[in-house]
């Protein structure tokens, strides 16, 4: 009876510590290259190589399949890192047999900082299109291979079947919202703080400086250990607390130069963390600096 | 070197001598590299004792040639400036581009100069198009086609096709004959290789499909996005993206996309050459832009061409001071009246 009582506690504990949406999934939102070596077995996971083709031809983690990065981020005009349409979307999931109950690991490389993020920004996609169950591997293929994991090079075709998921419409937000929503939702530049201050600004986008309000919560130098796995979560919830403050419940914006980098704090802000009213501006500075009316701080 | 592979792999047993020359007797590094020769498959003859009948197709093949880059503009030249462009240019600039047996087979090729080395610790490989076919189709074709260019990923390249997957060995490697252009070769990859027929069960694709075959290439619908067009090079290296729609030069009963050709008036000033019939062929060639999407803007919409004209070249948007056979490509699309 003494040893329920203590069970029943900690169960409560447990439950009132771990955010509600980390509690719904049925798969962390990172594992670890142990974690997968130990589940490449589970039939209901799904490895999602985002690496390129001939990448994946080398050698990969057995039993993955290969959809590159760009066919869940293609760009649209001159705006990068884009949503796919809706049905282009359903058809990549169709055809790789990934259904809305898939347990969905997806696997990326870490060489540069675009490689680094580019796992999140797939993982939104799938979020987006329904799939609950996302994973990204901690420290990507790069620590698969330096763990000495097995490697494989066949190929697999996997299994087409017609996805029939629930599309999330609500994840993402368009410029003129976001401008309505400046004091009023935390609005988040997840770029270095260079060029948050307008000391630097990338070609594509207009204008250097932040959206009106934004405060700076950095990606690529805050997040990650010296071999591109995940800083612990507690350091990480902190950063977090500092920028965004501790209501879960507040709405947040998030937005990087062409709504990659961002992602990255999205997945942890809503998917790790709890926040639950996280979206990402796609569109991010490349979008919102063509617009002279809008306004640009400092 | 790996030792495990001197010993499985025939083409290193022979030792290093045997293609790459140099005197193996040297007891100094500079000794032993003495008269040695760094891409020994330049000449075919190092090939050809084994490989007989491929050496000797490739001997003939568009790769080892470089006759297409000829080809495609001594039409702009007189006599005279055809045997100048002979003599100043073509062996100098455009031979020294070819692709020898090793380029695709042991050491990726170099471009401008720069090259990835070794494919894969000089094993002889059949193929390996990320490292080879990708470097000297880089500036286009191949970012194009994973969509690292910008917009959307090839759907071959989605469905884990590399470029050896159309392109076959016999078009790569020549079956023999010697052509002055691609497009003259023979087992060159087409859509209806492959999509022989069009399964939809939609009414509105069936009809799209009938009503537009023999009058739009698959590329005009079927090419998803901006591709690379080298507005200025040769002059000042600049490369804009675009979508052009036109006439096909080579057919013009056919609607397709175009490319800008990388040759503007005075490309050839530096060898004298004026370029006499400059204004013979046009400055855009049909592309077969690597951005195939099943669906597209104008897949998705009618008016998109038929009412909005959207990307097709116009009085407005050809090139200035481009050749006068630009005029011919412009078509104008019909509204639709039913």
């Amino acid at each position: 009876m003494k040893y329920l009582k203590a069970f029943t506690l900690m169960v409560v504990a447990f439950a009132l510590l771990v955010p509600a949406a980390v509690m719904a999934r049925g798969i962390d939102p990172v594992v670890s290259t142990e974690w997968l070596d130990k589940n490449l077995a589970d039939q209901k996971l799904v490895i999602v190589d985002i690496r390129k083709v001939e990448e994946y031809q080398e050698g990969h983690v057995p039993g993955a399949i290969n959809i590159f990065y760009n066919i869940w981020a293609p760009g649209k005009d001159d705006i990068q890192n884009e949503l796919p349409a809706d049905d282009d979307l359903k058809d990549t999931l169709s055809a790789n047999g990934i259904a809305a109950d898939s347990k969905v690991v997806v696997v990326g490389k870490t060489d540069t900082p675009p490689d680094k993020v580019n796992v999140t920004r797939v993982a939104l996609t799938l979020i987006y299109a329904g799939v609950n169950d996302v994973a990204v591997l901690d420290g990507g293929f790069n620590k698969w291979t330096a763990d000495g994991k097995k490697v494989s090079t066949d190929a697999v075709k996997p299994k087409e079947k017609a996805y029939k998921g629930k599309f999330n419409k609500g994840l993402f937000i368009k410029r003129e919202d976001v401008a309505a929503k400046i004091g009023k939702a935390v609005i988040v530049d997840t770029r270095e703080p260079a060029f948050y201050s307008g000391e630097k600004k990338l070609d594509f986008v207009a204008r250097p400086g932040h959206v009106k309000g934004a405060v700076n919560l950095p990606t690529v130098s805050q997040i990650f250990n010296a071999d591109s796995t995940y800083k612990p979560m507690a350091e990480l919830q902190a950063l977090a607390v500092k920028a965004v403050g501790e209501d879960k419940a507040k709405e947040i914006i998030v937005y990087c130069d062409s709504g990659r980098v961002a992602s990255a704090w999205w997945y942890l802000l809503r998917e790790a963390l709890g926040y639950t009213d996280v979206k990402l501006y796609d569109g991010s500075a490349q979008d919102w600096a063509k617009d002279a009316n809008l306004p640009v701080e400092p | 070197m790996d030792t495990g592979l001197l010993a499985s792999d025939p083409h290193l047993s022979k030792g290093c001598r045997s293609c790459h020359r140099g005197n193996e007797a040297g007891a100094t590094k500079e000794e032993a590299h003495a008269g040695m020769d760094k891409r020994p498959s330049d000449n075919l003859a190092t090939c050809s004792p084994c490989h007989k009948k491929a050496s000797a197709n490739y001997s003939k093949s568009l790769h080892y040639t470089s006759l297409g880059q000829r080809q495609g503009v001594i039409p702009r030249f007189s006599k005279a400036e055809v045997k100048l462009f002979d003599e100043k240019v073509f062996q100098q600039s455009c031979r020294s581009c070819h692709a020898s047996c090793g380029s695709c087979h042991v050491k990726s090729p170099p471009v401008m100069g720069i090259s990835l080395g070794l494919i894969r610790g000089h094993k002889f490989i059949k193929k390996d198009e990320g490292k080879t076919c990708a470097f000297c189709h880089g500036g286009r074709v191949y970012p194009e086609y994973t969509g690292e260019y910008g917009g959307s990923t090839d759907v071959h390249y989605q469905k884990g096709m590399m470029c050896v997957d159309c392109h076959k060995k016999v078009e790569l490697h020549g079956d023999g004959t010697k052509y002055l252009t691609k497009q003259d070769v023979k087992d060159r990859p087409k859509c209806t290789n492959c999509h022989k027929t069009i399964k939809s069960d939609t009414l509105r694709t069936r009809v799209a499909h009938d009503t537009h075959r023999g009058k739009v290439s698959c590329y005009g619908c079927h090419t998803s996005g901006q591709y690379r067009n080298c507005y200025t090079c040769h002059k000042e290296s600049v490369s804009k993206p675009g979508f052009i729609l036109g006439k096909n030069p080579r057919n013009p009963n056919e609607v397709t996309t175009l490319r800008v050709v990388p040759t503007v008036r005075d490309s050839f000033a530096r060898a004298g050459i004026k370029q006499e019939h400059f204004d013979k062929v046009p400055n855009y060639w049909n592309t077969p832009a690597h951005k195939i999407k099943k669906r597209t803007d104008r897949t998705r919409s009618c008016d998109i061409c038929h009412s909005e004209k959207k990307d097709f070249l116009t009085r407005e948007t050809l090139l200035k001071d481009g050749s006068r056979a630009n005029q011919g490509l412009i078509h104008v699309p019909k509204p639709i009246t039913h």
